[in-house]
């Protein structure tokens, strides 16, 4: 075995990213995954004719060429933009909600959306222009914080980004109040919340502003082999660079030296890679609960602190007839029973209950994606709870098709569409699924939740002092960015990055 | 900036406010138990009998069921649970070789919870053969990860299904019958069995033990006529008169038999959907012998290993006692997902790979037959 600086445990977004921030650097890696496939959620697979995306929606903060997001700007870095091809999804959302009987498609483009807005809702023009001057600033602002590391001025955050300091502690809710807006536009507005995963009023108003601005701002993107194209592309540029990438090896123990930092990594199949850094793509409780013997305590307090997000559950469907045929009319659809996002938030805890879906029919983006007369859909909800905890193997599949049959019946009610007989393949994935794939406790997709304290700001503005164990980062959905594809791309590419620098100053 | 936001009165509040939010969580982290983290989660324990990984059998039972069939019982490391259709793949080192092959599950998902699972097998090739003539109460072996789609999908399927088997394509059956009579799925099942004389019918007289209203078996012998059977080979006339106005075909039995039924039921129109069939094992390349060098990077390890042009990249390396994981043996299940450094490979059947593992060179050892030297890079098992 050749001599590492470096382990990036799990090959997820940010494990990939992080691995490869690290061998720009200049470090030796190896990375580990404990499954035969790169990317965590971010692959593909293949049900009869139909290649199924395993999770993306929608990329964010991507854009084009000539209307780059940072997220191309850092696959440029990369050196992995060209190895994808993209596709441009063509609309944001259509959302329905049956309590406020709310059916509203929305455009991309921060005038169109506006425009649209006023015309569903005439009068909240003034209000929903705020909040895009409000969230351009935040933008403005996360960059300059990015450019000094984090180590932001507070005279020239005060003096140039005002605004965003002064909203920068409230909740979504909090800030739209203040903003006037009208409770309809509030309501098309807030309809992408369920991307964070928590309810309006605990949700801070900078994180889900900042990502409402950068998919009306640059659009959203897709791989067009699916996100499998994207993992496998990060795979090829590390091993580019001379880095070792490890399928179905399983890291099963960080080793500690005497002052508490890294020392190696232990793989399951008894292998002892010594090692000074560890960047880990998984949640810190996977990391302290099995895979550290010494853990200061006050990690394991701010461990316990945090609260899981959303558990996942996604059903696909590979449908014998067209999108046309079948009455699908959109790409994006939010459903929910009401856009009070408390109480919907409090639904989502109980497999009974919860009747949101975020759904997409893929060729509506991309209509080759599917044999001709063909279309596939994926439908994902969230659960924010651990009532899947319930269900015994037993009643396992019973369970994953009554959920399954209740989302089939409500896209259909809410829609129009005609799905159910034509249905030539399913599948579907429950938290069981993700804890099996990913490891993640409880089938966690979304990390730790944007709760109000726990939120976006604090955790970018504390973390110099989150990292606690030398040699020691996190990557992915639990990190810093919070989840999703392109905050895990961030983490790794913070995570990566910092390494090295750790690396350069301990020598 | 076009306005300046305020939430409160004064500015400055909100000021306060945000400078507040770092120490707020401080104050959080700082008041949290100190109590260990756990090691583990309800969800993912249930994840693990669902989706056991690799576990080990220990051989305790075995049944004759007809002179070149026999059905094995073993008592399995841990507690797991199955769809009834699905298969696993049974394994241990053979001389020199480390072999495994795909299984339907004869037994029900209910037993496997009480660790017993059973495979019916018929000698009929090297692993089988092992199995039929030295396997013995006592020896342990290597069992995988429940697989496969084989099974009823009530969300998509006819309610009724119309099982057509070939010898001991029954297995699966088998297992779905008693999960029909256990209550742990809930469809109609009708078995077309076809062999060759009744003495070839595989696990009868337990299957007549299951039948119901829900559940039902005919016989169609192709090499005897005999009262109370069919007989010639499963056609559309045989499936016209036991079929019922609705139903899904699950066929499971050898590739000659798919050729013929596909024919027979193309006069039924149905839909791609109404069709499932389990997959077969990729057998041997008829073409001329010739014999490459696979250069193989299993771990931090590096092999050099002979390949024959008629077998797959994956039988040779097992025939050289190379870790390489192995499950469909069909090229569909991706399990073996491999890395293609240099060299040429020609496919068996139809490309079931992912679209970006074509673009981005990767192969499925198990269905893929070297036509060159080549170099590669497989996880380990």
């Amino acid at each position: 075995m050749k001599k590492y600086d470096a382990v990036v445990i799990g090959a997820g977004n940010g494990g990939l990213v992080a691995a490869i921030r690290l061998l720009q650097g200049g470090a030796k890696v190896l990375l580990v995954e404990k499954h035969n496939l790169p990317g965590g959620f971010a692959t593909s697979f293949r049900r009869g004719r139909f290649e199924f995306e395993a999770s993306l929606h929608e990329l964010n903060d991507f854009g084009t060429k000539d209307n780059a997001g940072d997220v191309r700007v850092l696959f440029d870095e990369l050196g992995v933009t060209d190895k994808i091809e993209w596709i441009q999804i063509p609309e944001a959302y259509r959302v329905i909600s049956r309590e406020e009987k709310l059916d509203a498609t929305l455009p991309f483009g921060v005038k169109a959306f506006i425009d649209k807005v006023e015309e569903y809702v005439p009068g909240s023009r003034d209000s929903v222009t705020k909040f895009f001057d409000l969230a351009e600033e935040v933008r403005l602002a996360q960059a300059y914080s990015s450019s000094v590391n984090g180590k932001t001025d507070p005279k020239i955050m005060v003096s140039k980004y005002g605004n965003f300091v002064r909203c920068g502690s409230y909740s979504v809710n909090e800030v739209l109040k203040a903003l006037k807006m009208p409770k309809k536009a509030v309501d098309i507005l807030n309809a992408y919340w369920c991307y964070l995963g928590a309810h309006c009023d605990d949700l801070s108003f900078v994180h889900y502003a900042s990502m409402v601005n950068r998919y009306m701002k640059r659009g959203a993107s897709m791989p067009k082999m699916r996100s499998h194209e994207i993992s496998l592309a990060l795979v090829e540029r590390i091993r580019e660079l001379g880095g070792d990438v490890l399928f179905n090896t399983e890291a099963v123990k960080i080793l500690t030296d005497k002052e508490g930092g890294v020392s190696g990594v232990v793989l399951d199949d008894g292998t002892e890679v010594p090692v000074r850094y560890v960047v880990a793509n998984c949640a810190p409780h996977v990391v302290y609960g099995k895979m550290m013997d010494k853990v200061p305590e006050e990690e394991i307090r701010a461990t316990n602190a945090r609260k899981f997000a959303g558990r996942g559950f996604t059903m696909f469907l590979g449908l014998n007839k067209s999108a046309d045929e079948l009455g699908i009319e959109n790409h994006n659809y939010f459903l929910y029973d009401t856009m009070d996002t408390v109480r919907q938030y409090e639904s989502m805890k109980t497999i009974k209950d919860n009747n949101v879906q975020a759904t997409v029919c893929l060729n509506r983006a991309y209509p080759e994606c599917s044999p001709e007369g063909t279309c596939m859909m994926y439908f994902t909800t969230l659960y924010m709870s651990d009532d899947w905890a319930n269900v015994s193997p037993r009643d396992y599949y019973k369970t994953k098709d009554y959920v399954a049959d209740k989302m089939i019946t409500r896209f259909e009610q809410d829609t129009g569409a005609k799905i159910r007989d034509s249905i030539e393949e399913i599948s579907v994935a429950t938290p069981m699924t993700y804890a099996r794939y990913c490891g993640h406790p409880q089938g966690v997709i979304y990390g730790y939740e944007s709760q109000y304290w726990d939120g976006l700001m604090p955790r970018l503005q504390m973390m110099a002092e989150d990292h606690r164990i030398r040699g020691l980062r996190f990557a992915g959905g639990y990190a810093m960015r919070l989840s999703g594809y392109s905050s895990s791309y961030f983490a790794g590419d913070i995570s990566g990055r910092q390494t090295v620098g750790d690396m350069k100053r301990e020598g | 900036m076009a306005f300046v936001f305020k939430k409160q009165i004064f500015g400055f509040m909100d000021l306060l406010r945000f400078k507040k939010m770092v120490k707020i969580r401080r104050e959080k982290f700082a008041l949290a138990p100190a109590t260990p983290i756990p090691a583990t989660y309800k969800v993912n324990e249930t994840a693990k009998i669902l989706h056991p990984g690799y576990f080990k059998g220990k051989l305790v039972q075995i049944d004759l069921e007809t002179p070149d069939t026999k059905t094995y019982t073993f008592e399995t490391s841990v507690p797991f649970y199955f769809r009834a259709g699905q298969y696993v793949t049974l394994g241990c080192k053979v001389g020199e070789s480390l072999v495994s092959r795909p299984y339907a599950i004869s037994s029900s998902p209910e037993q496997a919870l009480s660790k017993k699972v059973s495979f019916t097998v018929k000698k009929c090739g090297f692993f089988s053969g092992y199995l039929f003539d030295e396997a013995k109460v006592g020896d342990v072996f290597t069992i995988g990860d429940p697989s496969g789609e084989f099974c009823y999908e009530p969300l998509k399927d006819s309610k009724n299904i119309l099982a057509i088997a070939g010898g001991s394509g029954i297995t699966p059956f088998y297992s779905m019958a008693q999960a029909i009579k256990d209550g742990t799925i809930n469809c109609n099942l009708t078995v077309l069995y076809g062999a060759r004389t009744e003495k070839d019918l595989i696990l009868r007289e337990k299957f007549e033990a299951l039948l119901s209203d829900k559940c039902r078996i005919v016989y169609v012998l192709s090499d005897e006529k005999k009262a109370g059977y069919e007989n010639g080979f499963i056609g559309a006339d045989i499936i016209r008169r036991y079929a019922p106005d609705d139903f899904t075909v699950m066929m499971c039995g050898p590739q000659a038999m798919y050729d013929f039924v596909n024919k027979e039921l193309s006069s039924f129109d149905l839909p791609a959907k109404r069709i499932k069939r389990e997959a077969n094992c990729v057998g041997v390349r008829d073409v001329a012998d010739a014999e490459y060098q696979i250069t193989v990077h299993i771990g931090f390890n590096t092999y050099k290993i002979k390949a024959s042009a008629k077998e797959t990249v994956l039988t040779a390396m097992e025939r050289a006692g190379l870790n390489a994981p192995a499950k469909c043996r069909a090229g569909g299940c991706g399990f073996c997902h491999s890395k293609l450094v240099s060299g040429k490979f020609s496919l068996a059947g139809a490309d079931k790979r992912r679209l970006a593992d074509k673009k981005f060179g990767y192969l499925h050892p198990c269905c893929s037959y070297p036509d060159s030297d080549m170099e590669i890079i497989v996880p380990k098992a």
